[in-house]
């Protein structure tokens, strides 16, 4: 780790990267120094249950430092369950959810993203489904339900609509997912 | 036959909430000589003072007993009700049945009603004993000392003099102004502190009332309040200041240069100087200590230069004597000498790590780099500064243990004053909390974050040199890691105590310190500007540390309270003071070794014995100033001294009352 010298484990803050702020600022995180490290997003968030060492405002205290590498380094701000609950109890209105979500998007601009969530990425594109399990058709057909949901399983046209979306983002700028290769083939123009 | 009332309060629930009021009532009447008793809610209330106002009257009581909370808190509340119903109003006695039995004794209800009945039949007992007294009067000198010429001694020296008396007004520094001349800019409306601070010098200055006393000391104090005697030395400056002009020749030529006092060590100042441009008065002294014809003989630059033949080598200190009504202690604070227990921030060795009143005048535009902010070793602008908070404060092992007050507000306004000079530089504040109780000080905080100071939180455990630049080591408990950085000036907040020599001088005007040495007020919450000696006045940090705000508002307050004192020609006195027995007495004097207010003077008595006039010693109390400690009462032998109101017959019956 690059911010690790003079010590295991001792964040050196001189080589902290002060555009992180602005860059996080721009992509959606424009509260970010409104931040007064309250931890009220802590209390609510299930990442601090589940142990992951960055959870919501420790994100943002490690943004305001520059903490670039040591965010990337770390899976953490990947384990957000997106449940909205900081956003809901922040009492200066920061939006800690957005900040992770406008820090995934430095990460993936670095493809410092993990594996689990490239799957996730390629799942959506294939399926319309981030998660999506193969054997999920009989468990439907037991309990009475249709094999496909009523979804782009088993509209292929809203699948189309769901590429064409994907594929109009930055995603496919960077590559992070193989498009237009798998699938439906017609979706992709180039 | 004494017949006595007693009065049983259950002060709402905080004491009915615990112990059985109406069985501590039912208990009292049979005591002897008590002919009432009863209980009420609240006995302090109008209602409850009527109560008792009625019982005077109907069952013609002739002593009072009230049980309820301690007499601090009511006893003169009650003996103005005694008054009303026509009673001598010291013919009142007070059980603290609240914080001694309720409070103490919460969870034994039952043994703290046992308690309850004690300390009124201890009351009771003390009742029938007393006798009224009567409060004289002393006269009342009205003007004024206040010692100190910083923001709190020229509000309230201003203020004393605005209501028409005369005050004097003492500084040990060449010039007054204090801390808040050598300020940059003032939290946090960031105004200009000079540009309010110099007009209150110049105010001060040419005020009719006030008489100045610069590079002046306070020698003794003697008397008590209303009649104060004080002796003044001043300094000799060596200058004549009813000749100089203050034309700035002598300080032009003088070849001696010395570290600056007024620029924190910064800068340099001659050897005969005027601390700063804008000084009052605008007139030098010479430094005797630096002085190369003091030192050596030789030189006697200024003399020759001087166009009005000022200089004045023999020049002497000289001592004044004033008569004052009451005293105004202003003497503010000092920095806590961090150079000397922080080893691990360098003992003052590094020449870029600096206290935040070194910063003051780094940033000030009147200050010795003219407002730039340049770090001490080599003049270069930093572009990294660190802000290390509490240092001293907060700290029992190696400063002290109680919170400044006024270094998170002046850090923020660092931080703020270094991005907005420096584009581009970094700030760091290692913090523990961020206190912002004030008007408008958390909106400021919020601001200096939006700057984009990095407020990391945890203290800084070292600071070591590497290369040019200083490391700083700590912690950020926000984020659980160790840190460190890179910082090109480091800058210390560093503990407010009181400003030196504060504990001898309370000594020599007889009032207490707390265990920091900052002055003790009579009250905490009620009295907060008196000293627990009459006729002594607290204003500004020498009580507590304090920003400018909560200093100028004691100063204030402190000014209305003389000018309260000084409302009459006389005052009326407590009569709850010493009194000697001289047939008793036999002029040991052991009274006057362990009397605190020295209120104890021998004189001589004569007398006739077998026949023969004779001439003898005996201790003589001065009721003026006397507070009624009873501290001499167990230092007689002979039992010579009663204290009025607490005579030796009276506490006896107390005891008698309790134990037997």
């Amino acid at each position: 780790m690059s911010q690790v010298q003079g010590g295991i484990g001792i964040i050196n803050l001189s080589a902290g990267d002060p555009s992180l702020v602005n860059e996080i600022k721009e992509l959606g995180g424009e509260e970010l120094l409104e931040c007064i490290q309250c931890a009220k997003c802590a209390a609510a968030c299930p990442m601090v249950l589940a142990g992951f060492p960055f959870f919501n405002k420790r994100v943002i205290q490690a943004i305001l430092l520059g903490l670039r590498d040591a965010l990337l380094d770390d899976s953490s701000i990947w384990a957000c369950q997106s449940c909205n609950r900081c956003t809901e109890v922040c009492p200066r209105e920061v939006n800690p959810f957005e900040i992770i979500q406008a820090m995934r998007r430095v990460a993936i601009r670095e493809f410092a993203l993990p594996t689990l969530a490239i799957e996730g990425l390629k799942s959506l594109y294939d399926t319309g489904h981030a998660v999506y399990l193969a054997g999920a058709g009989n468990t439907r057909a037991k309990v009475g339900l249709p094999e496909k949901p009523p979804s782009t399983l088993s509209y292929p046209e809203a699948l189309k609509e769901v590429r064409t979306i994907l594929e109009n983002t930055e995603l496919a700028e960077l590559g992070v997912i193989p498009m237009g290769e798998s699938g439906v083939t017609d979706s992709c123009e180039v | 036959m004494k017949r006595i009332g007693v009065f049983v309060c259950w002060c709402g629930t905080n004491i009915g909430g615990v112990v059985d009021v109406p069985q501590v009532a039912k208990a009292a009447s049979s005591f002897p000589g008590v002919v009432l008793a009863t209980d009420y809610k609240y006995m302090c209330s109008e209602p409850g003072q009527e109560l008792i106002v009625q019982a005077i009257r109907e069952h013609r009581l002739t002593r009072v007993v009230v049980a309820a909370c301690t007499p601090r808190l009511h006893e003169n509340t009650f003996r103005k009700t005694l008054e009303r119903a026509g009673l001598n109003p010291y013919l009142l006695e007070i059980a603290n049945i609240r914080e001694q039995c309720a409070w103490a004794h919460q969870k034994q209800p039952g043994r703290a009603t046992e308690k309850a009945i004690s300390l009124v039949r201890r009351a009771v007992a003390k009742a029938s004993r007393l006798e009224p007294l009567f409060a004289s009067t002393i006269p009342v000198t009205r003007k004024a000392l206040v010692i100190g010429g910083g923001i709190a001694g020229m509000q309230a020296a201003l203020d004393i003099a605005d209501a028409g008396h005369q005050v004097i007004l003492v500084e040990r520094e060449p010039t007054i102004g204090g801390k808040m001349a050598m300020l940059d800019k003032t939290f946090p409306t960031l105004d200009c502190s000079a540009c309010i601070c110099t007009p209150k010098m110049v105010a001060v200055a040419q005020h009719p009332s006030i008489t100045l006393y610069t590079y002046a000391e306070v020698e003794k104090v003697e008397g008590y309040v209303g009649n104060f005697e004080v002796t003044i030395r001043q300094k000799a400056r060596s200058v004549d200041h009813t000749k100089c002009t203050g034309c700035g020749t002598c300080w032009e030529k003088c070849p001696t240069r010395v570290p600056s006092e007024f620029e924190q060590g910064l800068g340099t100042r001659k050897a005969i100087y005027v601390s700063f441009p804008q000084a009052v008065p605008n007139k030098p002294v010479i430094d005797r200590r630096h002085c190369r014809y003091f030192a050596a003989g030789k030189c006697r630059v200024c003399e020759k230069v001087c166009p009005t033949g000022a200089i004045d080598y023999q020049q002497g200190d000289q001592l004044i004597k004033e008569k004052v009504g009451a005293i105004v202690m202003a003497t503010g604070y000092d920095l806590f000498e961090w150079e000397k227990v922080y080893g691990e921030y360098g003992y003052g060795r590094y020449p870029n790590v600096i206290t935040s009143l070194q910063f003051e005048r780094l940033i000030n535009a009147s200050g010795p780099t003219g407002g730039k902010i340049l770090r001490p070793s080599d003049g270069k602008e930093p572009q990294s500064v660190v802000f290390v908070k509490c240092v001293g404060s907060r700290d029992p092992a190696k400063g002290k243990e109680y919170c400044s007050r006024i270094c998170c507000m002046y850090t923020a306004k660092h931080a703020h004053q270094v991005l907005e000079k420096l584009p581009g530089a970094r700030v760091y504040v290692f913090y523990m909390d961020v206190r912002t109780a004030g008007k408008a000080y958390e909106e400021f905080y919020l601001r200096t974050l939006q700057d984009g100071a990095h407020y990391i939180r945890g203290r800084v455990s070292k600071i070591y040199p590497e290369g040019d630049r200083l490391i700083v080591r700590g912690v950020d408990t926000l984020l659980g890691r160790q840190v460190e950085v890179g910082a090109d000036l480091v800058v210390l907040a560093t503990a407010v105590v009181p400003s030196r020599g504060a504990a001898e001088l309370a000594r020599l005007v007889g009032i207490s310190c707390d265990q920091n040495d900052f002055y003790t007020e009579a009250h905490p919450k009620l009295r907060p500007v008196e000293a627990n000696t009459a006729g002594i006045f607290l204003a500004g940090a020498c009580q507590g540390p304090k920003d400018i705000p909560d200093t100028v508002a004691q100063a204030s307050a402190a000014a209305a309270k003389v000018c309260a004192l000084f409302s009459r020609e006389e005052m009326a006195a407590e009569p709850t003071v010493a009194q000697v027995n001289q047939f008793l007495c036999y002029g040991c004097l052991e009274c006057q070794k362990v009397c605190p207010y020295r209120a104890i003077e021998p004189v001589t008595v004569s007398e006739n014995a077998a026949g023969k006039k004779i001439e003898r010693t005996v201790a003589s109390v001065n009721s003026g100033l006397c507070q009624g400690c009873g501290a001499c009462t167990v230092a007689c032998k002979p039992g010579a001294i009663n204290l009025k109101g607490f005579s030796n017959e009276q506490v006896l019956a107390e005891v008698d009352a309790l134990c037997l």
